[in-house]
């Protein structure tokens, strides 16, 4: 032991010394590099999960949302279309039901205008008629005015008045 | 063919001068195994190993402190540098703990082991052993340059190993007991069950004795790991300066170069190894050896 003490020159104060020198080199290096270092190199992987964990989140949430958004929309479609079609529906019926009223009412005009014809008709006829009769009569007092013949004359002016 | 006439001509003065002159003679640098002192404080000798120890410190504070002062969130230069390095270090660390628990609590020591030896190492391959101071003794004066490496001395390595194994020591204690600790070196528990486990088990009376002096080997084993680690660091790191110092006596133009690069390389990769080896000490020294007993005990009982 002692000469490989000598041979080497081991000496505890230098061993002293050198535990002193990597104790200093452990401190600065733990308190000036390695712990901030990892603090912040952690900070930053924190950062980084969290950001790829909210980006996963938001286009979960994006896709979500679409499906909802597509779900509403063809649930709006279909009702937009149910509803169309129901109301294209009411509105033939009401188209077909107002044609058919329209039709009725038509009937109905035509016909009452048809009897306002037939008694207009009958009545111009009737005027027709007394006019044709007056002016028979006028006719037939000129014609006998002019023939003087008064008593058969008479007889037929009330012929004619009796018709 | 210059040199050569002018050392004839010096001989000539010499020869003239006769024992009248004491002779010039050009200092001798030698490899010596022991790190030379280059100045005293009282008793204490600062050797040449011990100074370029502290250029080690003063340059690590130095790195140290400009990357505390430039660290941002985005990483840039050094600080990218330095991340790169503490990344690939963590995992491998984790690679040979097998636990991030460990790896968390011995990796500031490995990484401040690792470039504590590496400045060291690298420090005595710099080109300026040409600086020093000639000591005279009797007839012939000798070199002793400022700078050797720090691990190229005894002390260095002795100190580190001794403070790695100590330190893995302290850490078990730590992390399963000081009981268990001691257990593993005297085995009293073994020795215990004798006593309790005799009726069932008649061949605990071989295998207590023999889990006893496993734990004293275990003990020696701890001196060996000091002397292992230290004097294969300081016998790498030296060989590597006497190869460079043979090499620039052959020829001291451009023979040196690819063997510079070579220690650059030996340098790192003893650096590397150490600071792997006094991971692997604190690891084992976490590991409570009783569990694999408890483990196996069952299985055995039921055979």
């Amino acid at each position: 032991m002692d000469s490989l003490i000598t041979t080497f020159h081991i000496d505890w104060k230098i061993i002293i010394a050198q535990v002193i020198n990597f104790g200093i080199v452990f401190a600065v290096l733990y308190m000036f590099a390695l712990k901030p270092l990892k603090k912040l190199m952690t900070e930053r992987e924190e950062k980084i999960a969290k950001g790829v964990t909210d980006a996963k989140e938001n286009a979960e949430m994006i896709e979500k949302t679409r499906k909802e958004y597509d779900e509403v929309l063809n649930k709006a479609r279909a009702e937009a279309h149910t509803i169309f079609q129901e109301g294209k529906r009411d509105a033939d019926a009401k188209k077909a039901e107002m044609l058919e009223d329209a039709k009725n009412e038509v009937g109905v005009m035509i016909a009452s205008g048809k009897k306002t014809l037939e008694s207009e008709k009958a009545k111009i006829i009737e005027e027709a008629k007394k006019e044709i009769v007056s002016l028979v009569v006028l006719a037939t007092e000129k014609v006998l005015k002019d023939n003087d013949n008064t008593g058969v004359n008479e007889k037929t002016v009330k012929q004619i008045n009796n018709m | 063919m210059e040199t050569t006439s002018s050392e004839i001509n010096t001989n000539q003065v010499e020869i003239d001068l006769g024992q009248q002159a004491e002779v010039e003679t050009k200092p001798v640098h030698e490899a010596t195994l022991y790190a030379e002192p280059i100045y005293h404080i009282g008793s204490f000798a600062i050797t040449n190993a011990l100074f370029t120890s502290w250029i080690a410190v003063f340059l690590i504070i130095i790195i140290a402190i400009s990357l505390r002062r430039k660290l941002k969130e985005i990483p840039k230069g050094i600080q990218n540098f330095f991340e790169i390095i503490l990344e690939g270090a963590f995992s491998l660390c984790d690679q040979v703990t097998g636990s991030r628990t460990i790896t968390t609590k011995v990796f500031p020591l490995a990484i401040s082991v690792f470039f504590f030896i590496l400045i060291n190492n690298w420090l005595g391959i710099l080109p300026f052993g040409g600086f020093g101071l000639v000591e005279k003794g009797g007839a012939e004066s000798v070199f002793i340059p400022f700078i050797r490496s720090g691990t190229a001395d005894i002390n260095t390595t002795l100190a580190l190993s001794l403070m790695a194994v100590v330190g893995a020591n302290i850490f078990g204690i730590i992390s399963i007991g000081l009981w268990k600790t001691f257990n593993k070196y005297v085995n009293l528990k073994a020795l215990a069950g004798i006593i309790t486990k005799i009726r069932r088990e008649p061949t605990v009376l071989v295998v207590a004795p023999v889990t006893f002096f496993v734990g004293v080997l275990e003990l020696i084993g701890e001196f060996a790991k000091i002397a292992s680690l230290s004097f294969r660091l300081f016998g790498n790191v030296f060989a590597g300066e006497v190869l460079l110092l043979s090499m620039s006596a052959l020829l001291a133009y451009g023979l040196p170069i690819p063997f510079l690069f070579l220690e650059i390389f030996v340098g790192l990769i003893q650096a590397f190894i150490f600071s792997i080896l006094v991971l692997v000490y604190f690891t084992i020294a976490s590991q409570d050896h009783d569990e694999h007993d408890e483990h196996e005990e069952p299985a055995h009982a039921m055979t």
